[in-house]
């Protein structure tokens, strides 16, 4: 038996409302802008209550896939730069020279602003793991590559992180002296 | 390091190694000093951006307004507790299916849901109201001596009440809620971003409570004559590490 019509949008909220924060936190680290942040957010909303019936499973992937795709469909239209090709080869970690990571100390708007600076593809994944602690399955469904992918992404974004730090705290020195 | 090493690594930074290969790869780490410290600096980056990187919750306005612009549904009557929906269906069949139709009637409503399935829906539905309302706490303490009595001087028992800021999971406080009929205390944690919502009330443990629903894990134990439920969307591990803390240490 069908659920009755009014159950709809009451369970619509129930199981999507709570996951609101994600998809806005998403939008906001996609977007890099609060006003077209919640634009995106809401025609993902519009869009996920209508292929509400077409829900399996867990609410927050299923959710967080329309989000970026919204996001990504609003890069290509008013930000297309942004989406220029990656280079997608894992780095190796020989190449890197074993200091310890600066990161410890790093200032939090530098990091925040490190992040930011990230190709969008590498800032999805690294947003998506560590904010909001999915797994790399559910990553690479929603961001619709393969797992492999997820991982190669995540240590480019992870390893390019760690370069804008030591950079950034190794230049901090001289500023102080100025 | 090659590059499959790197991603091994990762993986197993990540809680993505399955067991075998997690614990074939520590024994390596235990001898390679090199490996090891790749190890630390990948665990390094990933806490400092779990630590520092900004967390963008909806503002509490935009979550308003895009409630207010979901579509309305027509409204209809309340459904009743449980229907025939078979029956007009048939109607014109003969009367051994008629009879059928309700034998599946009666089975229906014999087998309904458990009580802990009622109960977890009863908690998720208060945890995600007190989310949404952003009125989690009552009370806001981290400090238990301040907690318990105030849930004391409300409540017809008393819950015990600790703090695990030292495992992670600070107290940050208590609201009353009516689950299942009574008032109920409600403890409030945090781990990082997320909170666990530990429910508790006298009485024993009930049957068929679900493990996950609508995307949030449920967990629940019973001590000291209380039953205990936490509910959060936190991951599951994590969120079994808390039960286990607060059923030794309630």
């Amino acid at each position: 038996m069908a659920p009755p019509v009014t159950d709809r949008r009451d369970r619509f909220e129930q199981q999507l409302l709570p996951h609101l924060d994600a998809a806005h936190n998403l939008a906001r680290w996609l977007t890099r802008n609060e006003a077209d942040a919640q634009d995106v957010v809401q025609e993902a909303f519009l869009r996920a209550y209508r292929f509400f019936d077409g829900l399996r499973g867990e609410p927050r992937p299923w959710l967080l896939t329309i989000v970026r795709n919204a996001c990504f469909t609003w890069l290509q239209r008013n930000r297309p730069a942004e989406l220029a090709p990656i280079d997608e080869e894992i780095i190796d970690e020989n190449a890197h020279s074993p200091e310890a990571l600066a990161a410890r100390s790093l200032d939090r708007r530098m990091l925040n602003e490190a992040i930011a600076a990230l190709p969008a593809q590498f800032r999805e994944v690294l947003v998506l793991r560590e904010l909001e602690d999915l797994s790399y399955k559910d990553i690479a469904r929603i961001a619709d590559i393969p797992i492999g992918t997820v991982m190669s992404r995540l240590a480019r974004a992870r390893r390019l992180l760690t370069d804008s730090m030591r950079v950034i705290s190794s230049a901090a020195p001289l500023q102080v002296q100025e | 390091m090659n590059l499959d090493e790197t991603r091994l690594l990762q993986a197993y930074v990540d809680g993505e190694l399955d067991p075998a290969s997690a614990v074939a790869l520590e024994a390596r780490l235990a001898q390679n000093a090199r490996l090891r410290s790749a190890c630390e600096r990948l665990r390094e980056t990933s806490a400092a951006v779990r630590a520092n990187a900004d967390y963008h919750a909806a503002p509490a306005a935009f979550a308003a307004r895009l409630r207010a612009a979901l579509p309305d549904e027509p409204k209809a009557p309340a459904p009743r507790a449980w229907r025939w929906p078979a029956l007009g269906w048939l109607a014109p069949v003969s009367a051994l299916g008629t009879a059928f139709a309700l034998g599946a009637g009666v089975a229906i409503t014999f087998i309904g849901p458990a009580e802990g399935e009622l109960v977890a829906r009863e908690v998720i539905a208060s945890h995600v109201r007190a989310t949404l309302a952003d009125r989690l706490i009552d009370v806001a303490s981290s400090d238990q001596h301040t907690v318990k009595p105030w849930l004391s001087a409300r409540l017809p028992f008393s819950p015990s009440v600790a703090d695990y800021s030292g495992e992670g999971f600070p107290l940050v406080g208590a609201r009353l809620e009516y689950v299942a009929g009574k008032p109920v205390a409600v403890l409030v944690y945090k781990r990082r971003r997320h909170t666990i919502d530990l429910f508790a009330w006298p009485g024993g443990d009930p049957a068929g409570a679900p493990e996950e629903r609508f995307g949030f894990n449920v967990e629940r134990f019973s001590a000291g004559g209380l039953q205990y439920w936490a509910v959060s969307d936190l991951n599951r591990k994590e969120l079994e590490d808390f039960v286990r803390l607060a059923e030794r240490r309630p």
